[in-house]
């Protein structure tokens, strides 16, 4: 029972190098490293590690401590805030390796946590600590690029780490089910690693916490946990905060502390704004500054100009709080928000669309037409007829040759009849194309032309064959 | 005869195209086009074309014909079809185009054809690249381009083709094909009916023909169902949703805008044009010079909705704008209907 409470990210911490999941190209580079200090010549006293969260990068140095007999001294941010705390680490990293005594491995985590204002002085105290120290010492950090490590970078040893695939994720899980003796289903797993985006440590605390919740791991238990988490109270909150911001930098701010996509955030705000402003003025404004700021969404598309994102979110924030100076007590009512019907109704009429699509290029190679014409001038007047005369819908739903999910997308009232017909049509034809290619054959190549038979396909082939490659190779692809 | 009759019936086209002049022979309007177009197939050599004008005036049509009468029936063999509408990347003229361009020339030929429809809407890039193109292969292949607004196809593709401007149909023209049409088909008519799809479509043959159509389908092409074709086809949404703005509920008229766009699935610029023609109708009755403010702001959104990424939320701004307009002009009256 007590065995229970233990963290499966702590009871499953990898033992030996081999047990830390993928990696390969980070361990040789520590292997070497490590080689090189029980030589005695290493080439660099530090190294930085360094890649998205639950990677494995502290687990890796553990790993290594372990297998090589090293006393593992870590560090974890707070703990080297000032100079002062570092000027302690120091003392222990001087150290020389004793007769009796076990040489260490030092680990600093996440020392891109360090802010330059608040910290000041830690980094140079770190500098020097890399100068000074006899024993590896390791840093972690997600982004090595943080301005703050620039000092950093040129004195250590750089090794990458890669984001875990979701395989390398459930292989991980499965281990853990498979010696925690409890029922894990594929699906549920699967739904883990793809909610873990490569971090293994979280979703390995997923999976205790729903083994634990639950008893077994389950689809529905996994979604039941992991839904609930997932932000559903988080955008209504960031909504209301970028509503009442009396300053710009709030609205940004608020912005910031979600994790909604700019075109997520958007829709959030574009759904509730005017639920939230009434006045006619102030709602404009509010508009105008989120349709400026959707055409800078636009061109980030189109250009690939990330660059501009902070006018998007400048624009879709600010703009859209600030916009409300006629009745700005208006911002502060509480209202109740909602999804954005937008995404929802999206995801609801994907099929729809693709059908409205797929018939839209049909009626295009028939017209010769753009499939933006063919929705906006030619399927109104489809829909006119399917609504109004089924036989006649029905001959035309054959000559064009549409699916059954075409007939119905054109006609709500009368689909059943219209397929219903054009499978009696379709019948007849055939029923007529055999009686007369078994009275006179001559006459059968008046067949019925179809849009979809593309009637002079053996003739065309004929040809073809005589004209040599280019054309044909053309149009064969 | 008879069977062929009934068989026509069975499987049946949209007239537009059944009835879409297959030769330059039987082309009946833009006689001086025609004109220059059987010059080309007699010489059996053209130079790069840009058939310019209205939607509905045949411009498609007669590059088919005079393709078919270069090359025969089989002519779509010869032929490379985009429309730049759907398919106006860069990507696709540096690969379909450039590979069927330079693909080798059958010896019956004398040249391949390249047709471009709705080549106005090629992005700048993709009409840079087609203007190397055709350079290039111009011994090989022809192209022919075909636009609405000439002006937005580049200075250096338009000075390399001959170009041939189509002029609106007239009346006389369009009534004589529908009259055809009816007797072909056996459909009975009223003179009047004629005069009114000729109206709506504003002298677009293809409109003509699909409102005489559906019309038809109703039984008969009278007066009355050729209005009810219409309003089936173009319900009054798109009016309701500028009444509802105008009178103030933002929310409601946002709901309708969306229900519009999902049930026909319209482009945010369909609708912004659509919403443009109501806004001068005389059924909605504004101020005048409120009609020229809203259609500046109207203006102003479908270049942010070409620019921009989420058609709702640019409409969304002026429905908006509608809403502000509607409550500082007190004498906006929405009449239904």
């Amino acid at each position: 029972m007590s065995e229970r409470k233990l963290p499966w990210v702590i009871k499953y911490r990898p033992k030996k190098i081999a047990d830390v999941v993928n990696q390969n190209d980070a361990k040789q580079l520590v292997l070497k490293w490590i080689k090189e200090w029980f030589a005695g010549r290493p080439s660099r006293k530090a190294a930085l590690f360094y890649g998205p969260p639950g990677c494995g990068k502290t687990s890796l140095a553990e790993a290594v401590a372990r297998e090589y007999g090293l006393e593992y001294l870590e560090m974890n941010a707070s703990d080297y805030r000032r100079a002062s705390d570092i000027e302690r680490i120091a003392k222990i990293a001087v150290m020389q390796r004793g007769l009796f005594a076990k040489g260490k491995l030092i680990l600093l985590d996440e020392v891109d946590g360090m802010s330059r204002v608040a910290d000041r002085g830690a980094m140079e105290a770190i500098l020097d600590l890399i100068k000074i120290t006899k024993s590896p010492l390791v840093m972690t950090a997600n982004d090595p690029w943080d301005p703050n490590l620039r000092p950093l970078r040129e004195s250590v040893l750089l090794v990458p780490f890669r984001r875990l695939t979701k395989t390398d994720i459930k292989r991980a899980l499965a281990r853990i089910c498979e010696l925690e003796r409890i029922r894990c289903d594929d699906d549920a797993i699967k739904y883990i690693a793809n909610k873990a985006e490569g971090d293994l440590r979280s979703a390995i605390n997923d999976l205790q916490a729903i083994a634990e919740g639950y008893g077994r791991v389950t689809l529905s238990a996994v979604k039941a946990v992991l839904r609930a988490r997932d932000r559903v109270y988080e955008p209504f909150e960031v909504v209301r905060k970028i509503f009442i911001s009396k300053y710009a930098w709030q609205a940004k701010l608020a912005a910031s502390q979600t994790d909604l996509s700019p075109d997520e955030l958007i829709q959030w705000i574009n759904e509730n704004l005017p639920k939230q402003i009434s006045n006619p003025e102030d709602l404009w404004r509010a508009y105008d500054a989120l349709s400026r700021a959707d055409v800078y969404i636009g061109r980030i598309v189109r250009t690939g100009s990330w660059d501009l994102l902070a006018y998007a979110m400048e624009l879709m924030t600010a703009g859209v709080s600030l916009a409300v100076r006629t009745d700005v007590k208006s911002k502060y009512r509480w209202v109740k928000y909602s999804f954005p019907q937008k995404i929802l109704i999206m995801a609801r009429t994907k099929e729809v669309r693709q059908i409205r699509e797929d018939l839209a290029a049909v009626i295009a190679r028939h017209l010769r037409i753009s499939k933006r014409l063919a929705k906006s001038d030619v399927i109104p007047y489809l829909v006119a007829i399917f609504e109004s005369n089924p036989e006649y819908a029905a001959s035309l739903a054959v000559g064009l040759n549409l699916s059954d999910s075409m007939i119905k997308y054109l006609s709500q009232r009368n689909s059943n009849r219209i397929i219903e017909l054009t499978k009696k049509i379709r019948e007849q034809i055939a029923r007529e194309a055999r009686e007369e290619s078994r009275k006179e054959p001559p006459e059968a190549e008046a067949a019925v032309k179809t849009e979809a038979e593309a009637p002079k396909t053996k003739k065309v082939r004929r040809r073809k064959k005589k004209e040599g490659a280019g054309l044909e190779a053309f149009f064969k692809k | 005869m008879s069977t062929r009759e009934s068989r026509r019936v069975l499987a049946e086209l949209l007239w537009a195209e059944k009835y879409r002049p297959r030769s330059l022979s039987e082309i009946v309007n833009q006689e001086d086009i025609v004109k220059r177009l059987y010059q080309f197939v007699k010489e059996k050599n053209m130079p790069h074309l840009l058939f310019a004008g209205p939607p509905g005036t045949g411009k498609t049509t007669a590059a088919h014909c005079l393709a078919h009468d270069l090359y025969g029936e089989d002519y779509r063999m010869y032929m490379l079809e985009l429309n730049a509408s759907d398919e106006r990347g860069i990507d696709v003229i540096r690969t379909k185009v450039k590979e069927f361009a330079r693909s080798r020339l059958p010896a019956n030929i004398p040249f391949k054809i390249v047709l471009l429809d709705e080549a106005d809407n090629m992005t700048a890039d993709a009409q840079q690249a087609l203007r190397r193109l055709m350079e290039m292969y111009v011994d090989v292949t022809r192209f022919i381009l075909i636009a609405n607004y000439p002006s937005k196809i580049i200075e250096p593709i338009q000075s390399r083709c001959a170009v041939f401007r189509f002029t609106p149909l007239k009346k006389e023209d369009v009534m004589t094909r529908l009259k055809y049409i009816c007797e072909q088909e056996g459909v009975k008519y009223e003179e009047e009916a004629l005069d009114i799809i000729f109206e709506i479509s504003e002298g677009d043959m293809r409109k003509s023909i699909n409102i005489l159509q559906s019309s038809a389908a109703l039984g008969k092409v009278t007066v009355a169902n050729v209005f009810k074709v219409v309003g089936l086809a173009h319900p009054r949404e798109v009016r309701e949703i500028i009444k509802t703005a105008l009178a103030g509920n933002f929310i409601k008229a946002r709901d309708l805008l969306r229900t519009l766009m999902l049930n026909y699935g319209l482009s945010g610029v369909d609708v912004v044009k659509q919403m443009h023609r109501e806004i001068f109708s005389s059924e909605i009755q504004l101020p005048e010079h409120v009609r020229v403010e809203i259609a500046d702001y109207i203006g102003e959104i479908q270049f942010r909705l070409v620019e921009g990424a989420d058609d709702e939320i640019q409409l969304n701004a002026l429905l908006a704008k509608l809403t502000l307009i509607g409550k500082t002009h007190h004498t906006v009256k929405a009449t239904s209907r």
